[in-house]
């Protein structure tokens, strides 16, 4: 590798290796803030991913590959990097309350956020197993560290254990496929595996390889038959954590999905009936399941498997439009949902846990803008119109009919009023019935900002879809 | 591009309801929705007076681009289908105001404002003529009608909530496969203009009008997709029950007349025998249902779905008479049943009770209600004099000119009315006073008669002199004969 070559690879790599260095640096300087002062942990995390931010957006002008074929900063990179930085720094917002709450709010938490961040930032990028698998190690291993966060409670040691255990398992076997495909093609690059995933006839070995690379990633998006840690992930973590990893790690381990999958060449094959099948049996799943939920976060948790199963839906529709549907799927879902696990962290607040349902009964009567606000996340997560929710899905059903797989639209339509019902149970609770106990969330600033933003947000791209549609279209690779 | 009028109409309701949001004392609320329904109904009668009744073109036509990528406009207009229901769709308004004026005594802020994004959505519904845009209102007005439901229902609110939106949204989803499927089939437009214009291959017809049939069949609701009406109806509060069996229902008629009819004319068609088969049932069943009921609001709930049978009779009797005594009829109900809900309405308010066995002999306590309770009652029957009796005369000629069969079950349907009506009347208003003699209860006041009186103007108006309201229907209908005849090959 020449030096030129090094620094247009440093260059491209630039905003990852900034966020890993302001991490860094904060992991340091983080020992020297004293107690009471953690408002400043926030604001530097949140300055580091800014500076990182504009930097992603200067150097957005033209694609750039890097490190001989293993890395690319291109415009879906840059889409998707952009999710990642929105539920990262809502994340930032949501925590410094919550934080002090629970007691979790040393500089670690942040900075485990900030490595978890580039982690998925790599993910994005990488146009090579190898790549994808360091950056991915990146991100799962502080999501295992930050789900253990609250030491004291049993449930969140449990799920961290269930979580590495499990996680490592499905690492183990993704790696075991990617040594498979090295073996194999004498190549990790995507493009090569496409390659030789598609000749005619098939090496019945890289079939086996294909089949452990997707076991590996659809472990990460939490899709079935690889879904079971989610609940109790979802519920033993500390709830901002669980934000985080229900929008976050799952929005890369999609980028990771489209890039092997929607290479033109595997797109062109029969990989769907695969994917589709995985879709509709996610989907179900996460609906039915998640009917019989009494627990606010394990009902997410479910509604978080039913959604990935419509973005894989998404998926197998393949396509420009398939890709740009599942990208701005994912985007609005980091709205809505950071927006309704918002208001299950601003319950949070003395001896209220806010994670039973039934704890939200007659919230209206006496909060009725914040009311307002859940119902708006969760008619949006139901996919009503005029919110996001609705056109996130509508786009997928686009792309799927375009395809023409209309039986496969009809089966996601009816799965998602299936998820309907949840959701409007929901709203029923908080609306119509009668409060029980006084409600006291704790609604700092920071709190109000991030509930507005996500609020714009959700119903601000249900009205005016246009642009975010146009930008999601135009990140699509080789597009 | 002239003065943006549907668009005013559409969006007056919403700003209004956003007005509300910052009102505290519940009068207030009270007259600035009262204020923004007068407005609207003053709009919609702009609207009427500049219609041009002479042509089937769509009118006051507003178009901008709203998401260009994938071809959808937000676009309004109106021909006289609609603009009928425009009309209604704002008289309605009003009156549910007045309804909730006192019926309505906790979350009244929060009451109104619902009420006010519901007309809204209802006016966008009727204003679109973008496929997507239509989709939205249609699909959105499940939010607010789940709150008015759920949160100022009766005993049974939640489980009439909870069947109201699933059963709706069961059959919308269908129905947004079938708006898709279309647009990839039509050209890549949104466009309804454009839409109607495409010559798709009976195959597709098919699936689309089956499709279609879910979404609409539930709305309106056809026999065997009725069963979340009785219980929407009976828990809704008044103005909930108005909006219902005044708008909604109409919902799903003005979709086969919008979209199934013009954009699948040789399945309507190939189909009509089997909607009129499924219609002459919804009568029949509809009115049997009608008679075993002890509850007012139940029996004036089933007797809806026997009179939106009458309406999708004459809709699928495919010639002009059916159509004009059908979407006519669409208007009547509207009127006579609206009225029928803020009557039980207004006796519940007084004594508590829905039970027609708890009543008698109102006449000699309430003689005003019991005068207008009459009109209502005769008007819902069909009597000759009332609108309904225009209606379902139409209705009935047209029907018997399609399938004798289907005309013959549709007159059993009507003496079937007679009976269950009369005997409701019978039981209510004649015979000793029972009700007098537990509850002191006063006659109508003058709030109260400023609700009822517009809409008995619209009974004997409609019933005497009928030709201005088919005027307007007139020029949009003959068109949509010759949509479906000269393109599904006649009859």
């Amino acid at each position: 590798m020449t030096a030129a070559a090094l620094f247009q690879s440093a260059l491209a790599s630039l905003p990852e290796i900034m966020v890993i260095t302001g991490a860094c640096i904060l992991l340091i300087v983080g020992q020297l803030v004293r107690k009471g002062q953690e408002h400043v942990l926030v604001w530097a995390s949140v300055a580091v991913v800014l500076i990182a931010a504009v930097t992603t957006l200067l150097l957005a002008g033209e694609v750039r590959p890097a490190y001989t074929g293993m890395f690319v900063a291109d415009r879906f990179a840059v889409f998707f990097k952009f999710v990642f930085y929105l539920a990262t720094i809502l994340t930032f917002l949501l925590s410094r309350k919550y934080a002090d709450i629970e007691g979790i709010g040393n500089s670690e938490y942040y900075v485990l956020l900030l490595f978890a961040l580039s982690g998925m930032m790599i993910m994005a990028s990488a146009t090579d197993l190898l790549s994808i698998y360091v950056g991915l190690e990146l991100m799962v291993i502080c999501t295992y560290v930050l789900t253990g966060f609250l030491r004291r409670e049993w449930r969140s040691n449990e799920a961290a254990l269930k979580y590495v255990i499990l996680g490592a398992v499905s690492t183990g076997i993704f790696l075991y496929g990617v040594s498979l495909v090295y073996g194999l093609t004498g190549t990790t690059q995507l493009d090569g595996m496409a390659a030789a995933v598609t000749g005619d006839p098939l090496d019945p070995g890289l079939l086996l390889a294909v089949v452990f690379i997707v076991a590996g990633l659809v472990f990460k998006v939490g899709a079935v038959p690889f879904h079971m840690w989610v609940p109790d992930v979802y519920e033993g973590a500390p709830t901002t954590i669980t934000a985080f990893m229900s929008v976050g790690p799952k929005a890369a381990g999609f980028a990771v999905i489209l890039r092997v999958f929607l290479n033109p060449l595997v797109a062109g094959s029969d990989v769907w009936i695969i994917v589709a099948v995985i879709a509709v049996l996610t989907m179900a799943l996460g609906s039915f399941v998640a009917l019989v939920q009494d627990n606010f976060k394990r009902l997410l948790a479910y509604s978080s498997i039913s959604h990935a199963g419509f973005a894989i839906f998404g998926v197998a529709a393949g396509g420009a439009d398939g890709i740009a549907s599942v990208m701005l799927y994912l985007l609005i879902y980091t709205f809505m949902n950071l927006g309704i696990f918002g208001a299950v962290i601003m319950m949070r607040n003395g001896d209220v846990s806010g994670e039973v349902i039934e704890d939200y009964a007659g919230f209206a009567k006496s909060h009725p803008g914040l009311a307002l606000l859940m119902l708006l996340y969760l008619f949006s997560l139901a996919g009503i119109p005029p919110t996001a929710g609705f056109f996130a899905k509508f786009y997928v059903l686009v792309a799927l009919v375009e395809r023409g797989f209309v039986m496969l639209a009809v089966i996601a339509v009816l799965l998602s009023v299936v998820a309907a019902y949840f959701y409007i149970r929901i709203v029923m609770v908080i609306y119509m019935r009668e409060p029980e106990r006084a409600f006291d969330p704790a609604l700092t600033p920071l709190v109000r900002a991030t509930l507005a933003f996500t609020a714009a947000g959700t119903i601000g791209i249900g009205l005016f879809p246009a642009w975010f549609l146009r930008l999601a279209q135009h990140s699509v690779f080789g597009g | 591009m002239g003065f943006p009028l549907l668009s005013l109409i559409v969006f007056v309701p919403a700003a209004g309801a956003a007005v509300l949001m910052f009102l505290r004392s519940d009068d207030t609320v009270r007259r600035t929705a009262l204020g923004v329904t007068v407005v609207d109904l003053a709009l919609s009668i702009a609207m009427l007076a500049g219609f041009d009744t002479a042509t089937h073109e769509m009118q006051f036509t507003e178009t901008y681009p709203w998401v260009p990528a994938l071809g959808i406009t937000y676009a309004l207009g109106i021909d006289g289908i609609s603009a009928l229901f425009v009309f209604l769709t704002a008289l309605l308004g009003l009156i549910c105001v007045l309804a909730s004026w006192v019926a309505i005594d906790r979350k009244v802020k929060a009451f109104m404002i619902n009420l006010l994004v519901m007309q809204a959505l209802m006016q966008g519904v009727f204003c679109a003529l973008d496929l997507f845009l239509f989709y939205v209102f249609w699909e959105a007005m499940l939010i607010p009608m789940y709150l008015i439901i759920g949160v100022w229902g009766g005993e049974g609110r939640v489980y009439a909530a909870f069947k109201f939106f699933l059963y709706t949204l069961a059959g919308s989803v269908l129905f947004l496969i079938g708006v898709i499927v279309l647009y990839f089939n039509g050209g890549e437009t949104f466009d309804i203009l454009a839409l109607t214009a495409q010559d798709l291959p009976f195959h597709v017809q098919s699936w689309l009008f089956f499709a279609f049939l879910v979404a609409f069949a539930v709305k309106v609701p056809m026999v065997p997709v009725h069963t979340w009406l009785p219980d929407a109806h009976v828990q809704a509060p008044t103005a909930g029950s108005i909006i219902l069996a005044g708008v909604l229902l109409k919902m799903g008629a003005y979709g086969f007349l919008r979209f199934s009819l013009p954009m699948l004319p040789e399945a309507s068609v190939y189909y009509s025998t089997m909607m009129l088969a499924l219609s002459a049932l919804a009568i029949v069943y509809g009115g049997l249902l009608a008679l075993a009921q002890d509850d007012l609001k139940k029996l004036v709930a089933y007797s809806s779905i026997s009179h939106m049978g009458f309406v999708t009779l004459g809709i699928f009797a495919l010639n002009l008479r059916g159509l004009e005594g059908g979407i006519l009829q669409m208007f009547n109900h509207g009127v006579t049943t609206g009225a029928l809900f803020l009557f039980v309405g207004l006796i519940y308010e007084r004594t508590h009770t829905r039970s027609i066995a708890d009543y008698g002999g109102l006449m000699k306590v309430v003689p005003v209600y019991t005068a207008f309770l009459a009109l209502f009652t005769l008007s819902s029957m069909a009597l000759p004099g009332t609108n309904s009796f225009v209606g379902e005369l139409l209705v009935l000629s047209g029907g018997f000119a399609a399938d004798l069969a289907a005309g013959a079950a549709a007159v059993t349907g009507a003496l079937l009315g007679a009976a269950y009506l009369l005997g409701m009347y019978r039981k209510v208003a004649l015979g000793p006073a029972s009700v007098g003699a537990r509850y002191k209860i006063r006659d109508v006041n003058a709030r109260e008669m400023a609700a009822i009186l517009p809409l008995a103007v619209f009974v004997v108006w409609v019933g005497l002199y009928p030709k201005p309201f088919l005027n307007i229907i007139d020029a949009s209908v003959a068109h949509l004969l010759a949509q479906v005849h000269g393109k599904g090959g006649g009859q």
